[in-house]
Parts: C-alpha cells; structure tokens; sequence
C-alpha cells in the first residue's frame, strides 16, 4: 500500500511538473508576453523593457522557467493589477469558498445519488427506473445558469423562502449565512446527481450478476444483506474514482453558478479576470484547476485502492 | 430410510424474451443419505438447472412449471421466499464451477465462509469466525487463521475451490450440490478436490449430488449415475452396474467418448457427432434419436418409455444388449 502510494504521488508531481510547463508556455503565447499580461495593454515600449529587465524576461527561456517555477513554489503568482492585490492573496481568500461550495454539493449529490442508482438497479427496466433517468437526465442536460434563475425565480421570488444573493465577505461570513448556500448547492447537485447515480445504477446491476452474488444467495442471504454486506462496496469503488475525475467538470459548473449568485468564490474571480483580461488571474486559477484536476485522480486511485484489496496489493 | 433428496417430475421453463425453453422436462430422482449420485450429460441439458432448482435459485425468468422437490421431507416448490432461504445454505450447501468469480473479491475470506452461520443464527460472530477457521483446516488450508485473513484473489484456484467447499459445508448440510466443482481446475488439483469431497462426505454423512459431464469423475466418486439428455433421463442406475452394463445408447455414445488406459495413443477420441437439440426447438420422439448410431425408424415415431429392473431404469427403444445380467457380474453391487 505504501508503495502504491509513493508510486501514485511521483507519478502526481511528474504530471504536475508538465502542468507547470504548459502554464508557463501559455504566459509567454500572451500577446506582448507577460509584461503586457502584468502591465496592461496600455503600458508603454519602455515600461514594458524596464519590468522585463526587471523580471529577468530577457533572459534565456530555461532561465525565466525556474525562476518562475521557484517563485510559484514559494507562493508567488503574480500581481493583479486589477484587483490591486497579489494573486495568491486573491486565491486565499477566494479558493476555500469554492471548495466548500463544490465539496458540499458534490456531498449531497452523491448521497443522492447513490441510493438512487442502488433502487435503479434493482427495479431495472421498470418504470420506476426510466422514470428517475428521464428525470435526472433532463436535469443533467439543464444548462446551470438556467437552472440557477429558475430555482431564484420559484424559491426567492415566488416563495420568498430562500436568498437569491450568496453570502458576501470571508468563508467565515458564508458559512454564517448556510441559507444562501442552499439554492447555489442544489443548482450544482441537481445537474450532477445524473452523472453518479447512472454510474451507480449500471455499477450496482454489474455486481449483482457477480457470481459471487449468487453465492451469497446460496447462503440464504437476503436481498438487504446482499447490497449492504456485499454489493454496496464493490459497487461503490467506480462511483469515487468518478467523483475524483469529475473535479473539473464540477469545478466549472461552479463558475457559472458563482457567477448568477454573485458567490465570492474563484469561479466568479474567473469570470471577472475573464471579462477584464486580468492574465495573471486567469493563469492562475487555470493552473489550481488543473492541479486540482491530478489531486481528483490521485484521490480517485486512493480510494479504489482502499475499497480494492486486488488493487491494493497488485500495485503494493 | 426416507430419502435426502426426492425430485418428482420435474419441470422447469426459463423464459427469456419471448422464447421459453423447457430446460428439464420430467425428472425423477432421489438420494438417500450419506450416498452420491452423479447428473452427467452434455452441455445444456440441464443438469445446472436442475441443481439450481434444488437450490431454489433459477434464473430471472426461471420457474418450476410441475413437479416437486423434496429435501429432508419439505416439498421446496413454491415456498415463500423467506422460507426458501432458511434451507438454503443451512440445509443445502452448494458448490459451483468456478472458484475464481464465486467469493466476493472485496471480503476476507474467514468473514465469507463464516457468514452463512450469521445468516442462520447459528452462531454469535466470534464463534462462527473460530468455527470457520477450523473447517478452513478441515478441507485443507494450511494455518488456517492466518488464511482467513486473506482476499481471495491471494488464493490460487484449488485453494479457493477448498474456501467454496469450507462455505458451503459450514452449517452442516445434509445436501451439497456440487456443480462441475473441478471443471475449472487443473487436473492433479481436480482429484485433490474429489477425494476431499469422499473424505468429508464419510466424516459427515451427507449426500451428495454431483455435476459433472466428465464420465470419469462419476466413476471414481459416486454411488449412483443418472445421465441425462435434452432435459430427459436417459439412464439412472447404480455407478458400478450402470458402467458394467449400461443400456442406452446415449450411455454408450458417452463412454466411448472417454479416453482409456488401453486407448492406442495418437488415436482419435470417438466424439457423439452434432450438437445437443435446441431445447426451444421441435425435439425427435427420442431426444437422441438425429445424433444415435442406432437409430431406427421407431426412434422418430415414438417416444420410448421408461422401463426398469433392478432399480436400474433407461429409455430406449433399441437398448444394448448384455450377455449376463450385470448384478450377478459385479459382486457386491448395491442394489
Ligand atoms: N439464464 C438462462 N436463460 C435462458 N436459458 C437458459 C438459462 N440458463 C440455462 N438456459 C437453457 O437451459 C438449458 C439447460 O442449461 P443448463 O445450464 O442447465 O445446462 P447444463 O447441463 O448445466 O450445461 P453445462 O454443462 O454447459 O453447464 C440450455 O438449453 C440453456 O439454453
Ligand atoms: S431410442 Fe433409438 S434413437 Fe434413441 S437412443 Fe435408443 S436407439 Fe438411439
Ligand atoms: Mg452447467
């Protein structure tokens, strides 16, 4: 096990090191390269030679990637211009709120869906079963800023229940306020509920035509210790490694999201780099997102590993 | 003494999309206690489908159309399903082909064979996890307890075939349905296996009913020989009479399928040409008749009935003839 671990890990930091290196090529495609990234387009031939001097961009490119890369390691992303502040002070503040935000909607995504795909499967091809596909595929089809209006409009406008504005200010602050995360989490859990609970569904009907499912109704088994005693694991171990690799796709769902409850988290930091072509921003958050996405299957491969003795061991 | 096992024209249909195939068509059987008998036939006859029948396990879309199933004196056909589970497993154990997909992958193996006793109440969970360590050594698993500990998948597939047995024995069955145990393994493991089987029968006193289209296990290994075709008995008698002096030509087709020590080598082995009958389709009066070397005109115009003498019954029209009535033959034959 510790061995797979170590492998695993290497294997992250190689993957992260070529993340790195597309990165640090995207900052020099920039129009006008990273002084104008940094400056602004309206920044002048001789501001641009100053702060390239400055940064060392003059030199060779080896040269200008380690310097990089050594400033990255020590936290350093850049300068915002825009925001007036330091990049990695921005992404500070603003990651935990995404984080929180994604891993509790991912959380009661999951926990629907897999009950969800447990009754599926054991009521396959019956209405009951076409009935919570049609359902949850639709959702899953639904484009999020659209869900996210339509939910504002029943719940905030109609109902009053429920604030159509997230929690302003610090992560402290957002979770003081639950209730405004509400309807953000269930625009992201209700889009996503299809993509786990189909897996569950098809994983859950794989297992039970297992041979060794038929042995455990050779024992006398009933049907409930069957999935609980021995279904439910085998059948979950898919489920997280697909939670793993759908970090991305959850973490642009989030963008969107923030973006319509005006959410302070990256997403919306995103959108508004994006809108005013803040580069430093924009690479910054694509590189945490592209980190996030191996620490996703990183993650994935270790919870196969400890719900799998046969990966476990054939890997240790 | 009443018998372990008693199937009485048994039929079973499997309906899958529209077609329904009637996979056993009118069987017969019975086993008394501590005895073997071995269901031999080719591929698809039916002899798994009996098994599961027994075990009350068809298939989705499987059904005992007619007939019973008696174990230890309880008609098993149309129970509830809760009553259904209280036997199986607790009265009848069983043992399939393939031990490499038959345990779940993901549980130690202790925890799998000592489950069964859970499951019937027979057994607080300390005492059913000793219980099954003790008979992991019993069929041959050494250090047992440290074993216990194991995934399956650590176990080569003899060793895993002993877990499957250890699980089905565990609570003591008076029936063990044994379904090609050794198919699937290699042949010094196959006999390894089979005299366990012998070895904890005897210890045991139960019976047996074993699975098999290898003619030769059934000689070494049962009591009692019932050989089936498309669904029908062909021929049921005593192991020792039914090779001494088998009647039906289907029998005869089999045996000479089998390799013997006085076979010239490099010879072909005589295969039964063609396929067994599709059991959806339209079937000859006798099942066999399209394949037999024997077959007559009678064998298309009439089914032929089953006659016995000696407990030993077949049906066939144009049987072999033997010279000297087998039971005088073979001493010490059972009747
Ligand atoms: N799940 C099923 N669905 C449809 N038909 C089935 C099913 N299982 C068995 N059958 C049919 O029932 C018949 C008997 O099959 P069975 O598995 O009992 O044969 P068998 O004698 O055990 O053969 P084998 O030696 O291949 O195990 C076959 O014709 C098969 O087509
Ligand atoms: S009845 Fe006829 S066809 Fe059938 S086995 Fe006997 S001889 Fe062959
Ligand atoms: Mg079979």
């Amino acid at each position: 096990m510790i061995g797979f671990l170590v492998r695993r890990l290497l294997q992250a930091v190689a993957v992260l090191f070529i993340v790195t290196i597309m990165v640090f090529i995207l900052i020099h495609r920039l129009p006008g390269g990273p002084a104008r990234a940094e400056l602004g387009v309206q920044a002048t031939p001789t501001a641009i030679a100053s702060f390239n001097q400055q940064h060392g961009f003059d030199k060779g490119l080896w040269t200008q990637y380690w310097t990089w890369l050594a400033e990255l390691v020590r936290g350093d992303l850049g300068y915002s211009f825009k925001e007036n502040s330091t990049v990695s002070a921005l992404l500070v503040d603003r990651l935990p709120k995404t984080a929180l935000l994604a891993g509790v909607s991912v959380l009661v995504a999951v926990l629907f869906a897999i009950p969800l795909g447990v009754v599926q499967a054991l009521r396959r091809n019956t209405i009951v079963d076409y009935m919570f596909t049609a359902v949850t595929f639709v959702l899953y089809s639904t484009p999020s800023f659209w869900l996210s209006l339509i939910l504002v409009l029943v719940f905030s406008v109609n109902l009053g229940l429920l604030p159509a504005q997230a929690p302003q200010g610090s992560i402290g602050a957002v979770l003081s306020q639950p209730s405004g995360l509400v309807l953000p989490v269930a625009t992201i859990a209700l889009i996503s509920v299809a993509l786990y609970s189909r897996y569950m569904r098809s994983s859950t009907i794989d297992n039970l035509t297992q041979d060794y499912v038929r042995t455990a109704r050779a024992k006398g088994a009933a049907t409930s210790r069957i999935l609980f005693g021995h279904v439910l694991r085998n059948a979950v171990s898919p489920v997280l490694t697909l939670l793993g690799l759908s970090l991305p796709f959850i973490l642009s769902g989030t963008l969107i999201t923030e973006r319509v409850f005006n959410y302070p988290g990256m997403g919306l930091l995103f959108y508004n780099a994006a809108v005013t072509q803040d580069y430093p921003v924009l690479l910054a958050v694509t590189l945490i997102v592209a980190v996030a996405t191996v620490v996703g299957s990183v993650f994935a491969d270790i919870c196969y590993a400890l719900l799998d003795p046969r990966v476990r061991y054939a890997h240790a | 003494m009443a018998a372990i096992l008693e199937i009485s024209d048994l039929v079973v249909d499997i309906r899958s999309g529209r077609s329904t195939v009637r996979a056993v068509d009118g069987i017969s059987l019975t086993i008394e206690p501590g005895r073997t008998l071995g269901l031999v036939g080719e591929s698809g006859c039916g002899k798994s489908t009996t098994g599961l029948a027994v075990l009350g396990l068809l298939p989705a879309g499987g059904k005992v159309t007619s007939g019973s199933i008696r174990i230890d004196g309880q008609d098993i056909v149309g129970l509830r399903e809760a009553e259904a589970r209280a036997i199986r497993g607790r009265t009848v154990g069983v043992v399939f082909q393939d031990p490499m997909t038959a345990l779940n992958p993901t549980q130690r193996i202790g925890a799998q064979v000592a489950e069964p006793l859970l499951i019937h109440g027979m057994a607080n969970r300390s005492s059913a996890m000793k219980q099954a360590v003790d008979l992991l050594g019993e069929v041959g698993l050494s250090r047992p307890a440290a074993q216990a500990q194991r995934f399956p998948h650590e176990l080569s597939g003899g060793m895993r075939q002993r877990v499957m047995i250890a699980l089905a024995l565990i609570c003591g069955p008076k029936l063990l349905v044994a379904d090609e145990p050794t198919t699937a393994l290699d042949v010094t493991t196959q006999d390894q296996i089979l005299q366990l089987f012998d070895s904890l029968q005897q210890s045991r006193d139960m019976s047996i009913l074993l699975i098999t289209h290898d003619m030769g296990v059934v000689a070494g290994h049962t009591d009692e020989v019932a050989v089936m075709y498309a669904g029908r008995l062909a021929e049921h008698a005593a192991t020792p009479r039914l090779f001494g002096g088998y009647r039906h030509r289907y029998t005869e087709a089999l045996l000479e399928s089998i390799p013997t020590l006085d076979t010239p080598r490099g010879q072909r082995l005589a295969t039964i040409a063609g396929l067994p009958p599709n059991l959806g389709g339209q079937l000859a009066p006798c099942r066999f008749a399209p394949r037999c070397a024997h077959a007559a005109k009678v064998c298309f115009d009439a089914e032929p009935s089953w006659s016995e003498q000696h407990s030993h019954g077949y049906a066939c029209h144009l049987p072999r003839r033997i010279d000297t009535d087998p039971i005088t033959e073979i001493a010490g034959a059972p009747s």
